[in-house]
């Protein structure tokens, strides 16, 4: 496409009309609780916009986040954003391979310089010099600092990405970190989860080109719009929990009426994400519809926080002679419960404990 | 956003009609008395189960019923109050993506695009010949298919 050429322009073209920026508009205002009002000028704006530049950069990951982004069931509304993105590198879907797709990448980066967006998805590995993973015989590392030199913003997809996820679960043998930490002196905003809701990845690039800003994020980054309240607050089982009526294990009487998987280790409270509202596949349901906890993916270091059956409200140990020692001193129990919990965390997480299916049983 | 299959719930919460219906009605008086629009996002609201039924049976059908094919399925229907319209975007697999009560003469979406105007009026033109005082009587002459 010429570089002077509007979207609206493009997908005229291509027989798409305004009326299907409005459609968009109206969808993105409501995934992202704006003002319904807005949804005619964001269209407006939409259509005034250049495609955007995204270079998509994949390290320490499983691909998954791809996964979601690209998944669509016919060529409909949440496909429209393909058309207003100009993925110029990702080497998992491009055609062009070995030195033609990092000629791609650099090209994009002279093209658009100061104007495209990094999307990453995957942690980095810095041990050893990061020799741990390495794309065209470029580290993960070099081309994350070449890659965003020039670039406008930075949006890291993934919990891997975003806090460094699984490759940085203890041990973290390649020394993995989450992109905020290399990436200093650009905006970076995180889209956490594993993999993300494809509308949150989605619709952060749609609002930057309807409004040419990033939306407002939370102390980790993140876009309030997708994840400013807990699972546990938009959970449709919260009145069970309300009433104290808890599953106490995956076959009981409680599971199979629907009651509330606190005691079985749903992560629901202490987890900020739109899975309860928006859900997954088009709608259709998120995992404690399905009958199963939420792991609280979409936070820091989920993977390393004692077990994803366990109750958020059990200590790691037994508390008692901590909790005596500090009342002795005239401590806060609390406080001495809070310091266990987090010496007992490290110390789970320095001794990578695994889940057994002992462990389940111990806890149901 | 629309569950197939309806979710055990202790209690039902109290219902949303009422206020629902409260605050159509002043965005209606509005309309009515400056011209000015409104819309409420259905999903904006915390609508118990059987709330948008009941909003809808509260609501009626008016004389408008419209179907859109942009992007998947859209629907555009006038309720039995004239001036309050139910839009109805559908997204993959005709599931709904969004849905809005929108209070205007006309929803923005039926109306077409100035730019798309303008672009079908070029498209038009390449067939009939030049858009000048003349095409319209090449068209009544020739029709719609002659070239230039």
């Amino acid at each position: 496409m010429p570089a002077h050429e509007t979207l609206g322009e493009m997908l005229a073209a291509r027989g798409i009309s305004r009326r299907a920026f409005l459609k968009y508009t109206s969808w993105l205002a409501t995934l992202m609780a704006l003002p319904p009002g807005l949804a005619p000028a964001m269209a407006d704006e939409l259509a005034k916009a250049r495609r955007q530049s995204v270079i998509w950069l994949s390290f320490q990951e499983c691909t998954g986040c791809t996964e979601s982004i690209t998944r669509s069931f016919s060529p409909t509304l949440e496909d429209l954003i393909f058309n207003f993105i100009s993925l110029d590198y990702h080497h998992t879907l491009q055609a062009a391979s070995g030195a033609a797709a990092e000629h791609a990448r650099e090209a994009a980066m002279a093209e658009n310089k100061g104007k495209y967006v990094v999307v990453v998805d995957g942690s980095v590995p810095t041990r050893d010099g990061g020799i741990y993973s390495t794309i065209a015989g470029i580290s993960n590392l070099q081309m994350l600092e070449e890659t965003v030199a020039d670039a406008l913003a930075v949006i890291a997809v993934g919990s891997c990405a975003a806090f460094g996820g699984i490759p940085k679960a203890e041990p973290n043998p390649t020394g993995a970190v989450p992109i905020s930490q290399i990436v200093r002196n650009k905006p970076v905003i995180n889209i956490p989860g594993c993999p993300p809701i494809p509308e949150a990845m989605t619709g952060t690039i749609a609002y930057l080109l309807s409004f040419g800003k990033l939306p407002e994020v939370d102390a980790l980054g993140r876009p309030l719009a997708f994840f400013g309240e807990s699972i546990h607050d938009r959970c449709y089982r919260r009145p069970f929990y309300e009433k104290g009526l808890f599953a106490k294990s995956f076959d009981d009487e409680g599971a199979r009426s629907g009651w509330c998987l606190f005691e079985v280790g749903c992560k629901g409270p202490i987890t900020y994400n739109a899975c309860a509202t928006l859900k997954w596949n088009g709608g259709v349901s998120f995992p404690i519809q399905s009958g199963h906890g939420c792991l609280g993916c979409s936070e820091p270091d989920f993977w390393d926080k004692g077990g994803f059956y366990r109750p958020l409200s059990t200590p790691l140990r037994d508390i008692t002679q901590a909790a005596a020692v500090a009342a002795g001193l005239g401590a806060a129990a609390g406080l001495a419960a809070g310091a266990l919990h987090r010496a007992v965390k490290k110390d789970a997480a320095a001794h990578h404990h695994t889940v057994t299916v002992d462990n389940l049983e111990k806890s149901s | 956003m629309n569950n197939t299959v309806p979710l055990p719930c202790p209690d039902a919460p109290a219902s949303l009609l009422r206020p629902v219906l409260a605050e159509i009605a002043a965005l209606l008086e509005r309309l009515a008395a400056t011209g000015e629009s409104g819309r409420i996002d259905l999903a904006s609201l915390p609508l118990g189960p059987g709330d948008a039924a009941a909003l809808e049976e509260a609501l009626g059908t008016g004389e408008v019923m419209a179907e859109l094919l942009v992007a998947g399925r859209s629907t555009v229907r006038e309720t039995a109050y004239a001036g309050v319209w139910w839009v109805r975007h559908f997204g993959g697999d005709d599931q709904i993506a969004t849905e809005t009560i929108e209070i205007t003469r006309v929803p923005e979406i039926l109306l077409s695009h100035p730019a798309d105007i303008a672009a079908a009026a070029r498209r038009l033109g390449d067939h009939t010949g030049p858009a000048s005082a003349g095409a319209t009587d090449a068209i009544t002459e020739d029709g719609p298919d002659a070239g230039p």
